[in-house]
């Protein structure tokens, strides 16, 4: 009798829970294919770890929606019943909004933009920090003093990235340049083999790179040059040649708001302040040629040789600088930022003060180029 | 008459209208039924699909309104289409002439002073103009250089598409838009509105019917139609009647380019209120519309029923995306099927198809038995 008992017990405390907790489901919008090896893939692969943990939640996506068309595809996935809109894409920022204005109950959050709402909140996860990491690496091994980086669109964040990646190369070889090509797409593979083909001809032996596939890694392995990987792991593509990368978990994100929204720390009131600008130290960024891997071990022996005389720790390899400046950055306590003053852009005009560190709201505006970027550089201040 | 195997192919000299519907319809619902394919490698019941895609668009009227929304830009570029392939000129720049009406249309909402209530009506204007005038260039070239217009009218796509881009990374950036390649929001004078509980711009569906109507009229009862249609049917005789081939060429492409300027202008002031990438303002409008215009075989009214139902495959492919979870390329697939069977099946149109009777000989035709 007594088993009888707790056995019905056990099925009305489950029961209670399972009515009291509430149920996500959460609709991923993606501007492009998830197969892309990017951009999208990496949002993809956020979701499913996150959708994977948590038995409250379902999610859904959509990829390769036309910026237009995202009022379109949220009513049709708050119709299956969403309660969670995810968009990742700047260009949905507006139609996000009207959304979220027609929708007082769904919760939203959009990617990369500025514009929030009582239920509406913005989050970006950013690579600046781990351009530079790359920079300093990159700075080391380019003999003819020329590294090449494709670039997909002059809009601020390719060129804070840039600029960071600059700042890095030149901490470790004064005279190093970062020669820019500008391919104006997000995902063209052939056009990055182009702009590749042309930087190695323009005397380029190390490569990075802001474009949603590996081409850029696979040109420069034919040719034996090192390059840094971008956005997915790409150290398979060229194991020998891939020193290391930017590599992004947007998981992290997705979990923490999708809990605090479970929890009912998130609601459809209080979202208008909600904007995560996530880096190393959230651990939303890593660097590496692939998870865990931050430095190619073909790599480790030449960066430990390579001693520079650097202003602040005197003699050091560049392999030691890299985990230094590493772990000032993801240390919580954040000790140090590329961005720190004296900063001159390549005019030579100064644009961050001695002492300073650069606002969040100069970093995602920021149109200068450093000093060492040679090449077209549209909108430049 | 022609044998082939065990048919015999009868020539139809005109088909019926009967025929042509019948045949276009059979197309359709045999590309339904190859695309059921792509459903059961999904994993899905293909008539559970397609009862759930029938209710899911006929079920509201909101959800319904998405057919007439994407309907819009093909029923304008298509109808501008039949009118240039009446003549015979092959327009494949409908997709470039939206663009330029698109960027008139931005320049017009966000740069020229004008009273607020004029700005809507010359965003149209001047919309036109430009998809028109970027028409006319092939027109020309073809006339006085005999430049392929094939190739100048597909080539032109480009160059418009990279002007838009260029403008919305230069000189057109929006201040407010961070850096981000945008142009700014329209003012709200620039916006059109909204059938109510739905996206769909009326003033450019009531443009793009009213334009079915014109070129209709235009076609069969004035004397630029009777010269569009002599030389599309018979340059010889059109050169021997004396008609003005530039000027024939230039005005249809005046309108058809403008048609397509229209459509462009509907976008920008209807969705997006702003000009942005050209692969985000039209989703291929402009060469989705030459299959929209060759379906209905020259007819601009049965163009609005060619423009609805893609506007239906497009709507019916943002409903698969996200209630079937299927991959993005399935409106590709959709429209590919359709368009294959359409072409494959227009055998049937000028064909009339039997089984051979005994006596028939197996060489009954003029030519060899095999077609």
């Amino acid at each position: 009798m007594k088993r009888i008992w707790a056995v019905v017990l056990a099925v009305v405390a489950l029961g209670a829970v399972a009515l009291g907790a509430t149920r996500i489901k959460a609709g991923f919008i993606y501007v492009g294919p998830i197969g892309d090896y990017g951009w999208t893939h990496a949002h993809d692969v956020g979701r499913r770890i996150v959708d994977e943990k948590y038995d409250w939640l379902e999610t859904v996506y959509v990829e390769s929606v036309p910026e237009g068309e995202v009022e379109t595809y949220i009513d049709l996935l708050i119709r299956q019943g969403c309660n969670v809109i995810f968009t990742t894409s700047f260009g949905f920022m507006d139609g996000t909004l009207a959304a979220a204005q027609r929708y007082p109950n769904v919760i939203f959050a959009h990617c990369s933009g500025f514009k929030r709402w009582a239920n509406m909140a913005t989050y970006m996860a950013d690579f600046y920090q781990v351009y530079y990491l790359n920079g300093l690496m990159a700075g080391a091994l380019t003999k003819t003093g020329k590294i090449g980086y494709v670039a997909a669109f002059p809009i601020p964040e390719v060129k804070r990235h840039i600029s960071a990646f600059a700042i890095g190369a030149r901490e470790v070889n004064p005279r190093a340049e970062v020669h820019v090509r500008w391919i104006y797409e997000w995902y063209n593979p052939a056009a990055a083999k182009e702009a590749t083909e042309a930087l190695i001809a323009e005397g380029c032996d190390v490569f990075a790179f802001t474009e949603d596939s590996p081409t850029v890694v696979q040109v420069a392995a034919e040719k034996g040059l090192p390059s840094f990987g971008h956005y997915s792991p790409m150290y398979d593509f060229a194991p020998d040649h891939v020193v290391s990368g930017q590599l992004v978990h947007w998981e992290k994100i997705y979990e923490d708001f999708l809990v605090k929204v479970h929890k009912g720390i998130y609601t459809t009131k209080n979202l208008a302040h909600v904007d995560y600008w996530w880096l190393l130290a959230q651990g939303a960024v890593e660097v590496g040629a692939k998870p865990g891997m931050v430095i190619n071990p073909k790599y480790e022996a030449f960066l430990k040789n390579y001693v520079i005389n650097h202003p602040v720790f005197g003699r050091i390899s560049v392999y030691d600088l890299v985990f230094i400046r590493l772990n000032q950055m993801a240390d919580p306590g954040i000790t140090f930022d590329p961005f720190q003053g004296p900063i001159y852009d390549r005019k030579g005009r100064l644009v961050v003060p001695a002492g300073m560190w650069m606002s969040y709201d100069a970093l995602i505006t920021m149109e200068w180029a450093a000093a060492g970027i040679v090449g077209p550089w549209p909108g430049e201040p | 008459m022609r044998r082939l195997g065990p048919l015999v192919f009868e020539p139809r000299l005109v088909p019926s209208r009967l025929a042509v519907l019948g045949v276009s319809l059979a197309a359709v619902l045999f590309a339904l039924l190859l695309a059921s394919a792509v459903f059961y490698g999904y994993g899905r019941n293909p008539w559970q699909a397609y009862a759930q895609i029938g209710r899911g668009l006929f079920g509201t009227w909101p959800s319904f309104s998405e057919v007439l929304r994407r309907a819009i830009p093909l029923i304008l570029c298509g109808v501008g289409l039949t009118l240039a392939f009446r003549a015979r000129f092959w327009n494949i720049g409908a997709e470039g002439q939206l663009l330029a009406g698109a960027v008139a249309a931005t320049g017009v909402a966000l740069f020229l002073p004008v009273p607020e209530g004029w700005r809507l009506p010359l965003m149209f204007l001047l919309g036109f103009l430009a998809g028109g005038v970027w028409a006319v260039i092939p027109a020309l070239l073809r006339v006085k250089l005999a430049v392929n217009d094939v190739i100048s009218t597909l080539m032109l796509n480009y160059v418009m598409a990279y002007i838009v881009e260029w403008l919305v990374h230069g000189p057109w950036k929006g201040p407010t838009m961070r850096g981000f390649a945008y142009t700014d929001a329209f003012p709200l004078s620039a916006r059109l509105s909204y059938l109510p509980g739905t996206r769909v711009h009326w003033l450019t569906l009531v443009l793009g019917i009213a334009a079915a109507l014109v070129v209709t009229g235009l076609l069969a009862r004035t004397r630029l139609g009777y010269e569009v249609r002599v030389v599309g049917q018979s340059p010889e005789a059109a050169r021997y009647a004396g008609i003005n081939f530039t000027a024939v060429f230039a005005l249809v492409m005046l309108l058809s380019g403008g048609l397509a300027g229209l459509a462009g202008v509907g976008e920008v002031a209807g969705i997006h209120w702003r000009l942005r990438s050209p692969g985000h303002i039209s989703m291929g409008y402009g060469y989705t519309a030459i299959i929209v215009a060759w379906l209905a075989r020259g007819s601009p009214l049965t163009a609005v029923l060619t423009a609805l139902l893609f506007g239906l495959i497009f709507a019916a492919g943002d409903y698969m995306k996200t209630a079937l979870g299927l991959p993005f390329q399935i409106t590709g697939v959709f429209n590919g099927l359709v368009l294959f069977c359409l072409i494959s099946f227009d055998l049937l149109m000028f064909w009339r198809v039997r089984l051979a009777r005994k006596e028939e000989a197996w060489t009954g035709s003029t030519g060899s038995s095999a077609r």
